[in-house]
């Protein structure tokens, strides 16, 4: 069992609060991924949980087990960086030996692992290949393969695909996935992506100036953010302001628009609707909320056509349709006067902050 | 295709080589300077090394090995370059222990402004001439200096007897010398990623394991040129084994000076000269191979 927990964890530097009482509760095998602008104490966060860096105050358990005051060589826990740190004037094969080493296993089991945890990231070949030899995607499976291979309780990820290019990065994404699950591994990845981290996570953790803004699992998050942030950082880029008054949304500037079976709350709040969920028509369209707009930009998708429309009241929106092709609406060009509509039920209710 | 494709204007050079000629030329005015001011009173020197002295009228044009032979046959020079060396590795040795904690601490503990004021407080003894920072050691030095008075203070009465002495001439050569170690190091171990110590770290290496396996391997040609570096300047050092040396304690830099200087021996003042720098080159060629056959057999 490695259920890793966060007890108030703090970490303050002087009168500068990096992350503020966090508290969280890994379960043994999940994959959770730390998702947040830079500066939202994400990296910190995991680096306590290494060692690297000691909590002000709090307390981290990995399996029952307290290792708040432990050094990160007496942590058991694998560390992926950014950067991949492979040592470079090791070999691959001497690189991923080194933990074995360090934990004193004899030569022969050593040499057994080490091909084994290579085959597994399908580098074997390379085994006497310096790092610089290695492409960057080759390079961070080395560091993968040397984080696994001293069988750690806990596989720590600080951005480790951030250094590579989109394809090799969709790749990795499955390859982590891929491994983390077979090996049951509890697994805390730290990304600044929400694709990445949605792509990947069993549940994840969005973090916000050193606090947890929503912890939940990629569909939660997806389709229910709390607040605003949350909303923008998943990627909605409609928000509507306004208020809940008597059970519907009072847009600023006095536009009722009508909810159903959504979340109600008092004060000032936004209506957030994902581009997709949003029609874009030359009609208002009887039992929908609808405003009306001028196109401002088009850009074609293939599958799919994105509009930015100016409505009426001022408000940039992006509505997304299915390209004509595939049974969407006619191409509506630049200027061209258009109605936006979306059913009460779509659209999420979020607070401010 | 061919026809379409424009011809170069007759005469005119194509641009590539106009830029793959030109980049090179950059550098032929510091290529002539170097040849003047280094190579052409080197090959002097070694003309003159190979003249005959003669008391009266000094210098005798000649082809001849004598100046060599009498440097191998006389022990007292022989001394003198044994006592330089030792000299020098030891000065040279004691700035590695002392200086490289000091730049590792500063490449890794400390923050960016600190960091500037310190090595700027690092630098502050070289900007102060050799010789007037040499001549305040003698005032700290001497047997009635600042440091028999501290040591008076807390009781102690014998001489120090470190004037005059290879104790005093290492002291003054480390003070001159360590700066030089300092800086060398820090930007060495700056270059090195702490990330990769932080690895070592997560994979259950101890801080002097990561020291031995990781952090030393990458900084040895670093920490190897810095030696040389201070090994260097301390076979030359000039100012700190006349001042503190004195009269009795000869070194190879102010022997060559006063064979040319003093005596008016040339032809001999010029095989020291090049006798020093057969030496001080061959060591540095030697110890660095030394050191990069231990360093593989670090690293594995």
């Amino acid at each position: 069992m490695s259920e890793v927990v966060l007890q108030e964890v703090a970490k303050h530097y002087g009168p500068a609060v990096v992350v503020q009482n966090m508290s969280l509760r890994i379960a043994d095998g999940e994959l959770i991924s730390l998702l947040g602008p830079s500066g939202c104490g994400k990296t910190t966060t995991l680096r306590m949980i290494g060692g690297f860096v000691d909590a002000t105050s709090g307390k981290i358990t990995v399996g029952g087990r307290d290792v708040t005051g432990l050094p990160p060589n007496r942590r058991n826990m694998g560390f992926v960086f950014q950067n991949y740190a492979l040592f470079p004037h090791m070999t691959i094969a001497q690189n991923v030996a080194f933990g074995l080493e360090m934990r004193k296993v004899n030569r022969a089991d050593a040499e057994k692992k080490v091909q084994e945890a290579l085959a597994r990231v399908r580098l074997a070949q390379y085994a006497d290949r310096l790092p610089k030899q290695l492409s960057g995607g080759q390079q961070q499976r080395v560091a993968l393969a040397r984080a696994l291979v001293i069988e750690p309780d806990v596989l720590l990820l600080d951005e480790p695909l951030s250094n590579l290019d989109a394809s090799l990065r969709q790749e990795m994404k499955i390859e982590i996935r891929q491994l983390q699950q077979s090996l049951g591994l509890t697994t805390i990845f730290v990304t600044h992506d929400q694709d990445e981290a949605m792509s990947t996570s069993d549940r994840m953790v969005l973090m916000y100036n050193g606090k947890v803004e929503q912890i939940g699992s990629p569909d939660e998050l997806y389709n229910q953010p709390r607040s605003a942030f949350a909303a923008r950082f998943l990627g909605v880029p409609n928000l509507l302001p306004g208020r809940i008054v008597q059970g519907s949304f009072e847009m600023e500037g006095g536009t009722a628009l009508r909810l159903a079976g959504q979340k109600q709350l008092v004060g000032n709040c936004f209506l957030a609707l994902r581009p997709e969920v949003i029609g874009i028509s030359a009609e208002a369209v009887e039992g929908e909320n609808n405003l009306s707009g001028t196109v401002e930009i088009m850009t074609y998708h293939g599958a799919a056509v994105e509009y930015q429309l100016r409505t009426d009241a001022g408000l940039t929106l992006t509505a997304r349709a299915v390209a004509p092709g595939l049974g969407g609406p006619e191409v509506l060009p630049k200027g061209a006067k258009a109605w936006l509509h979306w059913p009460a039920s779509a659209g999420v209710i979020v607070s401010e902050h | 295709m061919t026809d379409t494709v424009a011809e170069p204007a007759r005469g005119a050079a194509p641009k590539g080589v106009a830029i793959r000629l030109g980049i090179p030329m950059l550098s032929a005015p510091a290529m002539i300077l170097v040849a003047l001011g280094l190579l052409l009173p080197l090959a002097l020197m070694l003309r003159n090394s190979l003249n005959i002295y003669d008391p009266a009228e000094l210098m005798i044009s000649a082809f001849t090995l004598e100046n060599y032979v009498k440097f191998f046959t006389d022990s007292f020079y022989q001394g003198v370059l044994w006592r330089t060396i030792w000299i020098s590795a030891l000065s040279t040795a004691i700035c590695l222990i002392f200086g490289a904690p000091v730049a590792y601490f500063l490449a890794r503990y400390v923050g960016d402004f600190a960091k500037r004021m310190l090595l700027i407080f690092i630098l502050v003894p070289l900007l102060i001439g050799n010789a007037v920072r040499t001549s305040a050691w003698m005032l700290i030095l001497n047997d009635h200096g600042v440091l028999a008075a501290i040591l008076g203070f807390f009781g102690y009465e014998g001489e120090l007897g470190l004037m005059y002495s290879a104790p005093g001439v290492v002291i003054g050569l480390v003070s001159v010398l360590l700066p030089f170690m300092i800086i060398t190091l820090n930007s060495v171990f700056e270059a090195i990623d702490r990330n990769l110590e932080d690895a070592g770290l997560s994979l259950g290496a101890n801080h002097v394991t990561i020291m031995r396996r990781i952090v030393l391997p990458l900084a040895l040609p670093g920490i190897l040129s810095g030696s040389v570096l201070c090994f260097i300047l301390s076979m030359n050092a000039y100012a700190t084994p006349v001042l503190i040396g004195g009269p009795t304690f000869h070194m190879m830099a102010p022997t060559v000076y006063q064979q040319i200087a003093k005596v008016m021996n040339w032809p001999f003042g010029a095989a020291l000269s090049f006798i020093l720098m057969a030496v001080t080159l061959c060591l540095t060629i030697w110890v660095s191979a030394l050191v990069q056959r231990k360093y593989r057999k670090w690293s594995e």
